[in-house]
């Protein structure tokens, strides 16, 4: 009770000196913009530290004896994975993932698999496919390397649990491109930085999912394996982690997903392959092109989160059971697989290497592309002005700049002094949930006047509330249709699931296509990202309300509209709004993405 | 307690909650099953086979007015099913139902949201509390959503809640009760809209036993001045027995034995209900004129034909060797004797 009655006055008195402040303001003060000569030069110190690591690259005993090698290594080993799944023949290669898939998962998935692989050969990308596979293959195997041990010690020592934690958070939530560069920095420009960059990426999930599994073994079991006289080792490999593998599993499969899922910011800083396909396509204007490598990327990344979830949802022991049950020398021969896998594999790779196939054929060629093109085109030249109707994404465009983005920036900007929004933003905190919230919310705002970036930043703050008032005004509602209609929500599933796994980059450009250069394809292109997750979670939301309440208001004769708002919704809302924090999240990030694609090459200069 | 009798045998007139043949299939095909079992053509088992499940066989009965009506059965015997049908929160597969004489099966979804509003309420196992809203917003629920205005409502919903003694707590949060008194919660709400049918699934199921003895008597209290219909559903034989009028014994779907807790403990049909009599308290239930065996001229001292076995027990015991037992009006309906008294006591059939 004290501490809310604090909080209230810490807002109310935040408010105070808002409106005073904005008062002084206009009675003549006039704070202006931020004081540029307050910046604080960080960019001098990186900058000289920039010149140092590159001046002491060759000769620093820290690069010759730890990141030097550890590049030549993880070089040889991409370059050796590389080189044998290219040399591998195409049908050799579609074989062992079918028999893969067909181990972990059923005929569904494994059909799912030869289809995926195919897909990409039908592009014209099974280089690529393969050398991205080479990249996740690496990256992936190092993170398990350093990710399970260090899950296993966290589980152990409550102590370096705590000093990981924050790390692991950190790791997480800061953007790729934040440490991009001083990865290129220290693992110099070639494959090497884009393994190291998908490693910070792919790693906490692999940590916090062991040290997770090994957590939840029941203590009942381990006190008594310890009954019986198990050592620390042999309670670890009798009974901890085959009990945890379910989770050290789960976390396989979440290093995977992480890493495929930056991909394409990892061909930024080197990294060839499908990743590199769709920049390069997107530099070019090849809307088709970038939407046939984005979609190998995500097919790519369903076939691997599908066998490696199959894998980790496989119970422990029937596997073994069925290892156990009916030995194989009963069975016909055509149904042994330790003998027939390597034996058709075996055939067909002579029969390949015979017949000269490696690649997959360049002739066989579906040319998705071209369609995707033409309605591109068709697009542009019809829907940005359509007719004489003063209809269009044209002039919707310019309603958004126009009406919306240059008064909010001007607000932002220039409207309201900046001490002015220093105060409502620690007020704002102080009102939603306290004193440490208040307090980043200032100083945050703060600091980014410090590092001069506060006329950026408020352009930046309009395109991001704009962005995020369109998405919500669409999201919330399409959720409650969604979860109040199961058919709204089957149509609606594929393309949210989409929107969500195919690479960003890949829906920017037909949206720049209609929309013009500048700041709306970013909005647009936001508002598409962040739409699944706030549909999502309102959805679930209203899903999650219990159903006995649910039936309580039924029973009571509420109308549909009376059950929506009186009982589902003030249930769900705790669920909606984690869902406009994470639009909110998404437009952050996709503001990162969308400047960067729309960068030079896009004139981007308004 | 000592009203129960009564009013299960003044029930005479119009029966205000019917059920005819109700039957309740889940599945894809649900209606072709129940027209393939129906007709004989298809085994159970074979709808069964293919995703259905038969929650309710042709169940039929009718409620009386002001009768408590108990439906009693195991987990899975689809006895919630069919309190759902009754207001069709479930839709049934087939059959009739009418409450009030209007036909509940047969109204579209403004009737039925009518239907909801003012004629039938329900109490939860759960409780079903909105926990979003304070103690005194939910017992107002079903009036707010008829459409009656604030001031009103919240006057009627603080009546309810002192009623079932919650006067203090209209400001608070459901989930910061204790069970029982959530559960009166549920019951101020059902109340409040002055239902004609209360529909009671499991209400006190979810309670510890000393609450749910308070809560019985509770009900029974109400019960007493509001003279409600109440389809009671319950697992518990013994809270049939003690609230019931009548009973319904509900098995895999269907209705095995329909009668007031006497009939059914000293006439089970069947072994599934014999198991469940065998703790039955049968000196509070059994009553001495299913004791009575005709025989004429007896010089006896007189007790009434709804004297329970426990006073007869008292009276035996006080050096009573027979005693004659006789209508309200005075006819004389037979004897009973002490081994009658005691074969009853120890659970064998009398007679």
């Amino acid at each position: 009770m004290a501490e809310r009655r604090a909080r209230r006055w810490l807002a109310l008195c935040a408010g105070a000196a808002a409106a005073v402040l904005l008062g002084v303001h206009f009675v003549g003060v006039g704070f202006g913009p931020f004081p540029l000569e307050w910046n604080i030069g960080l960019r001098q110190p990186i900058d000289g530290f920039q010149s140092w690591v590159i001046g002491n690259r060759s000769t620093h005993p820290i690069f010759i004896l730890v990141f030097g090698p550890f590049s030549a290594f993880v070089d040889w080993g991409l370059r050796a994975a590389e080189d044998i799944l290219l040399w591998l023949p195409w049908p050799v290669s579609v074989w062992l993932f079918a028999v893969l898939a067909w181990h972990a998962a059923n005929w569904r998935i494994t059909l799912l698999t030869v289809g995926g692989l195919f897909f990409m050969g039908l592009m014209g990308l099974w280089e690529q496919s393969m050398q991205t596979l080479a990249l996740m293959l690496v990256a992936v195997s190092l993170s398990l390397l350093v990710s399970v041990p260090l899950g296993i010690l966290a589980a152990r020592h409550a102590h370096l649990q705590q000093v990981l934690r924050p790390i692991l958070d950190l790791m997480q939530t800061m953007p790729a491109f934040v440490y991009l560069i001083p990865v290129l920095l220290f693992f110099g420009v070639a494959r090497v930085p884009s393994v190291v960059a998908t490693m910070i990426y792919a790693i906490p999930p692999g940590i916090r999912l062991t040290e997770l599994g090994l957590r939840q073994v029941s203590p009942t079991v381990v006190e008594a394996a310890r009954a019986f006289g198990a050592t620390r080792r042999q309670l670890l490999w009798h009974v901890q982690l085959p009990l945890a593998l379910p989770a050290i599993m789960a976390g396989v499969n979440q290093t995977i997903m992480m890493a495929l899922s930056i991909v394409i910011i990892a061909a930024l800083i080197g990294a060839g392959g499908l990743g590199r396909e769709v920049l390069v396509a997107l530099q070019r204007l090849q809307v088709g092109r970038a939407l046939e490598a984005g979609l190998a990327v995500v097919m790519l990344a369903i076939i691997m989160d599908r066998i490696s979830g199959a894998l980790a949802d496989q119970p422990t022991d029937l596997r073994a059971a069925d290892a156990n049950s009916e030995p194989s020398a009963e069975r016909p021969l055509w149904q042994r697989a330790r003998i027939m896998v390597p034996l058709v594999a075996g055939l067909l790779l002579v029969a390949c290497l015979l017949a000269g196939v490696q690649n997959f054929p360049a002739a066989v060629r579906v040319p998705l592309y071209q369609p995707v093109d033409a309605a591109v085109a068709w697009m542009r030249d019809n829907l940005y002005r359509i007719g004489d109707s003063g209809w269009g994404s044209g002039p919707l465009s310019d309603f958004i700049t126009i009406r919306m983005l240059d008064p909010l920036r001007a607000l932002f900007a220039h409207g309201l002094a900046w001490p002015v929004q220093v105060a409502l933003a620690v007020c704002a905190g102080a009102a939603l949930s306290g004193f440490p919230l208040a307090l980043q919310a200032g100083l945050g705002l703060f600091a980014i006047g410090l590092l001069g970036m506060w006329e950026l930043a408020m352009d930046t703050v309009s395109q991001v509330v704009v962005a995020v008032v369109i998405s919500i005004l669409m999201a919330v509602p399409l959720g409650i249709w969604a979860a109040r209609n199961s058919l709204v929500d089957a149509l609606l599933r594929p393309i949210l699931d989409t929107l969500q796994t195919i690479p960003s980059f890949v829906f920017l450009v037909p949206v720049i296509m209609l929309f013009n250069v500048g700041r709306v394809p970013g909005v647009i292109a936001s508002v598409l990202y962040a739409l699944p997750p706030g549909i999502r979670l309102t959805t679930l939301g209203l899903r999650q309300v219990n159903d006995e309440v649910r039936e309580a208001a039924r029973a009571f004769g509420s109308s549909s509209w009376q059950q929506l708002t009186k009982v589902e919704l003030p249930l769900a809302l705790p669920s909606i709004l984690l869902g406009i924090n994470q639009v909110i999240m998404m437009v952050l990030a996709m503001v990162v993405i969308s400047g960067l694609v729309a960068a030079p090459g896009w004139g981007w200069k308004r | 307690m000592s009203s129960k009798g009564e009013r299960g045998a003044a029930a005479g007139g119009e029966p205000k909650v019917v059920v005819r043949n109700l039957w309740k299939v889940f599945g894809p095909h649900a209606q072709r099953v129940l027209a393939a079992i129906k007709s004989g053509h298809a085994q159970e088992s074979v709808a069964v086979e293919f995703g259905h499940v038969i929650a309710v066989r042709d169940a039929t009965f009718s409620v009386q007015p002001g009768e408590i009506f108990v439906i009693m059965g195991l987990s899975g015997s689809g006895k919630s099913t069919l309190v759902r049908c009754i207001s069709r929160l479930i839709e049934p597969t087939g059959g009739y139902i009418a409450v009030d004489g209007a036909e509940v099966t047969a109204m579209d979804a403004a009737q039925l949201m009518q239907l909801r509003r003012h004629t039938m309420s329900m109490v939860f196992q759960h409780f079903g509390l909105f926990p979003h809203r304070t103690v005194l917003q939910n017992a107002a629920y079903g009036l707010e959503v008829q459409g009656m205005p604030l001031a009103q409502r919240e006057a009627r919903a603080r009546e309810m809640l002192e009623l079932v003694g919650l006067a203090g707590w209209a400001g608070s949060r459901p989930q910061h009760l204790s069970g029982g008194m959530q559960q009166r919660v549920g019951l101020a709400r059902a109340l409040a809209v002055d239902p004609a049918v209360l529909l009671c699934d499991e209400p006190f199921s979810a309670l510890d036993p000393l609450i749910r003895r308070d809560m019985q008597d509770e009900l029974l209290r109400l019960q007493q001045m509001m003279h409600k219909t109440i389809l009671f559903i319950t697992h518990d034989f013994l809270e049939a027995l003690k609230l019931g009028d009548r009973i319904a014994i509900m098995k895999d779907g269907r209705l095995v034995q329909v009668g007031t807790p006497e009939e059914i403990v000293s006439h089970p049909a069947g072994d599934y209900v014999r198991e469940f009599t065998r703790d039955a308290p049968r000196a509070k239930v059994i009553t001495a004129r299913s004791l009575a065996q005709p025989r004429a001229g007896v010089d006896a001292p007189a007790v009434p034909a709804s004297t329970r076995l426990e006073e007869l027990l008292q009276r035996m015991a006080a050096g009573q060797t027979q005693l004659s037992v006789c209508e309200d009006d005075g006819t004389l309906l037979g004897v009973v004797d002490q081994a009658a008294v005691l074969r009853a006591l120890a659970g064998a059939a009398p007679r």
